[in-house]
């Protein structure tokens, strides 16, 4: 079985690692989008590095999102082990992504051993435009709403901040009373969010209501990513050049620039004119548009539409064994393969891509 | 002496960083020095001679004839002199003034007069988002200077404002005054979604009731306050707009009460601006 196209015609992974590396050589300016697994996006980023390119997650604006709290404000954060055994009282914040449900389940039926041992009471703080939550996950967690008619959930949480000070507002919450009151119950109260469903000026206010109820107890929040693997790469990006994805490499040095190295703009508006798009996860496909060439390391059995260059690889956990951000031990594992089969691994092809590169530059990976 | 212009040839293939084509920058360069000034940010980057025909001397008047979304940090630190673009510009065009004059004839990109402290930076078209706001790490907007936009502003348009005056002239996006600590901004037209959230202190001053006002700013009456007048005088003086702004007794917003509070939006009576 072939891994391993030009255009639509199946060839040797020797030829096409040779055309592939002919693109890259020429390009004027290359543009990476990842999603794979810690060792692959480490080999991307070193490759760009060689190639003075920039890189950016395959959901890039989510990700964004959700560094921006990092970046431009910073936060209180704990570990779920941590809320498990300390917190009982658990405020949800808009929607949390259905693969964090089991892990809120699993809180639901237990009881903190540590700090208060009260049972774990539970809030859920949402706006208009929220889902509710899938009503399997509440119903055990017997979940107390807290919005206000009409109010988005950046205006909720404004209303929510100002009332725990005891300020005026326009509108009023539901619940707000039992909610103040838990408040001052809990030992530590956990605010658990994900940056998938709050604008980051939200993501901010919540923030900044923690740092409020620190100035007379304790209290704390628990992000969960909106995705394990890109909130891994912002990480492997962090350690490899000191910024997260979004990240542009002029005269060798990087540089973080959300707007600038934002790779779907850059392809949109032309400003790149070679794509290489890694991405191991099942279904998801290179975006349609742009005039740049193509080069697709995807995990699958047939040549990526529009791509000059596909190559077939495999994903960590599946085919090979590797490492992966997990939320719920909130940092890396190891992954060991389920059904090891013959795809290569996304390192190993462009290590193979970075060796037959022209000139000898170090691949620091 | 004929200032310095830089003629465009001809779109460039990447984006520019002209950073470095400032008065300060440029003064005792020669001609060809500044021809191969490198400005592009490609793994082939353009020069200056690559991109613009240079003529004239004077570093302190600078001129660029034609202008491109990729042209970005125009201005970049500029101090003195002044500097004008016949065309648009990409983003963070007068990133840092502390003195001088940039105009641009065009639209401006996103994080327009980013952290600027002095000057006068003014954009005849639009501007994108985060308008005189920190780029990502630091902790303080715009710290001085005036800021006018005669065209929109985007969304967030005076993040993390500290102190001097924005103005846009046909309107903002959403959260405008996002994060303010002290200052001005200046909003003729409609205003986005919730302006002074999580503002702390300063001044948003509306030529209309804001629409969609954060639900933690609670109506204050009408204050009869010798403010307005002060400050619709040093408004026309400045040629920012050519009628009062905000009349005798406008009406007011306090906020953000989920931060301290100590913000206002004062906003003229549309009663009243009929009358007038």
């Amino acid at each position: 079985m072939s891994v391993a196209w030009i255009g639509s015609q199946p060839v040797s992974l020797t030829d096409a690692i040779q055309n592939a590396v002919k693109l890259l050589a020429s390009s004027r300016c290359p543009v990476f989008s990842l999603d794979t697994d810690v060792h692959g996006t480490r080999s991307a980023i070193a490759l760009a590095t060689i190639l003075g390119g920039a890189y950016d997650h395959t959901m890039g604006r989510l990700l964004a999102n959700e560094i921006a709290l990092i970046t431009d404000h910073g936060g209180m954060f704990t570990t779920p082990g941590e809320v498990r055994r300390r917190s009982s009282l658990i405020v949800l914040v808009g929607e949390v992504p259905v693969f964090h449900h089991e892990l809120l389940q699993t809180w639901a039926n237990s009881k903190p051993d540590l700090g208060d041992k009260h049972s774990r009471h539970w809030f859920h703080v949402a706006g208009a435009e929220t889902n509710s939550l899938d009503s399997k996950l509440l119903r055990p967690m017997k979940a107390v709403p807290v919005g206000g008619e009409n109010l988005s959930l950046n205006a909720t949480l404004a209303v929510l901040r100002a009332q725990l000070q005891n300020r005026q507002t326009v509108s009023t919450l539901s619940n707000i009373d039992r909610f103040k009151s838990a408040l001052t119950a809990a030992q530590f109260p956990v605010f658990v969010f994900s940056g998938g469903s709050v604008e980051t000026a939200g993501l901010v206010m919540l923030q900044d209501l923690i740092a409020d109820l620190n100035k007379k107890g304790r209290a704390s929040s628990l992000f969960l990513p909106a995705d394990d693997d890109a909130w891994g790469s912002a990480l492997t990006s962090l350690w490899m050049t000191g910024f997260p994805p979004r990240t542009g490499f002029i005269n060798s040095l990087p540089s973080y620039d959300p707007v600038r190295w934002d790779v779907q703009r850059m392809l949109r508006e032309k400003e790149a004119d070679l794509h290489v798009w890694v991405s191991t996860r099942e279904g998801e496909t290179s975006p349609k548009g742009g005039k740049a060439r193509l080069i697709s390391l995807s995990r699958t059995d047939a040549p990526t539409a529009g791509a000059m260059i596909t190559i077939a690889v495999g994903k960590a956990g599946i085919d090979h064994d590797g490492v992966a951000y997990s939320s719920r031990i909130g940092t890396f594992g190891f992954v060991q393969a389920m059904a090891p089969s013959h795809l290569p691994s996304v390192s190993n092809i462009i290590r193979q891509l970075a060796d037959a590169l022209p000139g000898k530059k170090e691949f620091a990976c | 002496m004929k200032a310095l212009t830089f003629t465009l040839i001809d779109q460039p293939d990447e984006r520019l960083d002209l950073s470095g084509l400032t008065p300060v920058a440029l003064a005792g360069l020669s001609e060809v020095q500044v021809s191969r000034l490198r400005i592009g940010t490609s793994r082939n980057p353009a020069s200056v001679g690559d991109v613009f025909k240079v003529a004239g001397k004077d570093v302190n008047n600078i001129v660029f004839e034609g202008g491109s979304a990729r042209f970005d940090k125009v201005g970049t630190g500029l101090n003195s002199g002044s500097m004008r673009i016949i065309g648009d510009v990409g983003d963070q065009a007068g990133r840092r003034i502390s003195g001088g004059s940039l105009y641009i004839e065009g639209s401006a990109g996103d994080h327009t007069g980013s952290c600027m402290a002095g000057g006068r930076l003014e954009i005849k078209g639009n501007a994108g988002n985060y308008l005189g706001g920190p780029l990502a790490g630091e902790m303080t907007g715009m710290e001085g200077g005036i800021l006018i936009v005669r065209g929109k502003a985007g969304d967030y348009t005076g993040d993390r404002l500290r102190r001097g005056v924005i103005a846009a002239l046909k309107g903002c996006g959403d959260y405008a005054g996002y994060r303010m600590i002290a200052g001005t901004i200046v909003v003729c037209g409609r205003t986005g979604a919730m302006p002074g959230y999580l503002m702390k202190r300063g001044s948003l001053l509306f030529d209309r009731r804001p629409e969609n006002p954060s639900p933690t700013f609670m109506p204050c009456g009408e204050p009869d306050i010798a403010f307005s007048s002060l400050f619709d005088r040093f408004l026309m003086d400045e040629n920012i707009v050519n009628k009062p702004l905000l009349g005798p007794k406008p009406g007011k917003y306090g906020g953000d009460n989920a931060v301290s509070g100590k913000g206002e939006i004062l906003f003229r009576q549309r009663d009243r601006l009929r009358s007038d």
